[in-house]
């Protein structure tokens, strides 16, 4: 079932994340996106994630929906400028990728080749601008198109931003921009999230909370220390930091996942869950959270 | 002002192999406020290669106020060194490259018709204010400023990405995800535009940046500055 359709049934939707190889191998992703079929609605894949150069996301995104799994295609702005862009979204379209993902991306600087030049010749709020322009038969330049792609464009957003009339106000740009559903950056704090999605409200778009699995103790205090709007609370910490082997910290590390989703799930439209090299763990993660398998679509 | 640093002896220095008659010279403009090829700088460059066996046959340092890059004062001050010149093996500049190309192209080849090596002595860094001690990137010369839109911080140049629709995702308490000294430009853009009481400019159509105005090398023509004194 089309990912616009779950959200206009008004079902829970779920989603993950899948992350390309740094080469031509794909049998890992295929694996995971085996296991992950009849369980998520859909999954994204990344573009380049930490700018680190790897197998393209399109690829990915075709072979995915070939093997059945609804793709959500990541663009980020980092390495093309507009024209790569509009063409990327027009040969997503042709190959039946319909869900896209735009991204400003990370700066290059982050990656493992900062000496390349970064691009940002269009950013997160314009890539949307221009997706929906091609929708409209006409590219940025304003010139015809010769058929008209269609796509569900997505945007993310970080609930945890300070000051977030700012980003409140660059979520709303996006929506005015063609933005029809949004990914948040991790949320650890249900009750925070509660207040960021009454302060949404008004923009009638519906949100997926980040679900990302803490896997340590180190890991947590690692995202506090560096990632923008991301707060692991020390309860949870202390939590995680009580396992004592490996698979007493997959454990947990699922029960928390479980635990955050059943925290959330009354509060927005879905759950993204971004598992960092333990996609295999997903399916557990949903069982737990009570959302079980999904047959065309949601429950 | 162009920010420069100067460049490694060993990268001079490998310029400059074989050629041992060597002219040296500065700019008594940015280059003399960067320390790079003022005064100071070009008589200690002078004293580091004739240490390094060469010969040098004039070091012109253009005493301060006295740009390079303005090809009528260049022009003025190395016709004095036209015989240094002419006999030098290679031409050396403590300047940024808009000084050095000037001199190439509108001395050496335009005045004096002369094919002469001439080689790079700094970095140059970007457009930068500031000072006496802490310079910053200010502009990065787009053809088309921003600034009027953006409560006087241009996005392009102070935003690591160049967002004219920010802030990304990756800034993080008012700071900038490439470095976390520096601070994040749509932060202070929106907390200007917040104080001035204009919050509602951010909220205007996206808008994509015209780099048509970029396309480089762009030229200008304008009617000749009259100085009351040339240069000297």
């Amino acid at each position: 079932m089309k990912l616009s359709d779950l959200f206009e049934e008004g079902r829970f939707v779920v989603t993950a994340e899948i992350g390309p190889p740094k080469g031509g191998d794909v049998r890992e992703p295929l694996e995971v996106a085996e296991l992950l079929k009849g369980r998520v609605d859909a999954a994204n894949v990344t573009d380049q994630q930490s700018s680190v150069m790897r197998l393209g996301s399109l690829a990915l995104c075709h072979l995915l929906k070939e093997r059945g799994l609804e793709p959500i295609f990541q663009v980020t702005c980092r390495d093309r400028n507009r024209i790569a862009l509009q063409s990327d979204l027009l040969s997503a379209y042709v190959l039946g990728i319909e869900n896209v993902l735009c991204l400003t991306g990370d700066h290059i600087s982050l990656g493992d080749h900062p000496d390349a030049k970064p691009v940002f010749d269009l950013d997160s709020v314009s890539l949307l601008m221009a997706a929906r322009r091609l929708q409209e038969g006409y590219d940025l330049a304003g010139k015809e198109l010769k058929g008209r792609p269609e796509f569900f464009l997505g945007a993310a957003v970080n609930p945890g931003y300070d000051p977030l009339e700012l980003q409140i106000i660059k979520m709303e740009k996006k929506v005015k921009a063609g933005a029809q559903f949004f990914q948040t950056q991790a949320v650890y704090e249900p009750r925070k999230f509660e207040e960021f999605m009454e302060q949404v409200k008004y923009l009638h778009v519906p949100v997926m909370a980040g679900i990302v699995l803490l896997k340590s103790a180190g890991m947590a205090r690692f995202m506090n220390a560096n990632v923008a709007g991301v707060h692991v609370p020390d309860s949870l910490i202390e939590e995680v930091g009580r396992a004592r082997d490996r698979e007493a910290r997959i454990e947990k590390s699922i029960e928390i996942a479980a635990r955050l989703i059943r925290q959330v799930k009354d509060l927005c439209q879905g759950v993204h869950i971004m598992a960092l090299g333990w996609e295999r763990l997903i399916p557990a993660v949903l069982d737990a959270a009570g959302l079980l398998s999904r047959p065309q679509g949601g429950q | 002002m162009i920010g420069q640093t100067q460049k490694p002896l060993e990268e001079i220095l490998g310029y400059l192999e074989g050629r041992e008659k060597v002219v040296l010279v500065g700019c008594g403009g940015c280059a003399t406020v960067f320390h790079t090829g003022g005064e100071p700088e070009v008589k200690e460059m002078a004293d580091i290669l004739s240490q390094k066996g060469k010969e040098v046959l004039a070091a012109i340092a253009p005493p301060f106020g006295e740009f390079t890059c303005y090809a009528p004062w260049s022009k003025a001050r190395l016709s004095k060194y036209r015989r240094e010149i002419e006999e030098c093996d290679a031409i050396l500049m403590l300047t940024c490259g808009d000084g050095l190309q000037v001199v190439r192209e509108f001395i050496l080849e335009g005045e004096f018709d002369l094919l002469k090596p001439i080689y790079p002595g700094t970095n140059a860094i970007g457009h930068m204010g500031g000072g006496p001690t802490l310079f910053r990137e200010k502009c990065q010369q787009c053809g088309e400023c921003e600034l009027g839109r953006y409560a006087g911080i241009c996005p392009l140049t102070q935003c690591a990405k160049g967002l004219l629709n920010g802030p990304c995702g990756g800034s993080k308490d008012g700071k900038c995800e490439v470095d976390p000294e520096r601070d994040c430009a749509w932060v202070l853009i929106y907390e200007r535009l917040r104080a001035l009481g204009e919050l509602d400019r951010m909220r205007e159509e996206p808008r994509t940046k015209d780099y048509s105005k970029m396309t480089r090398p762009r030229r200008i023509e304008v009617s000749p500055l009259v100085l009351e004194e040339g240069a000297e």
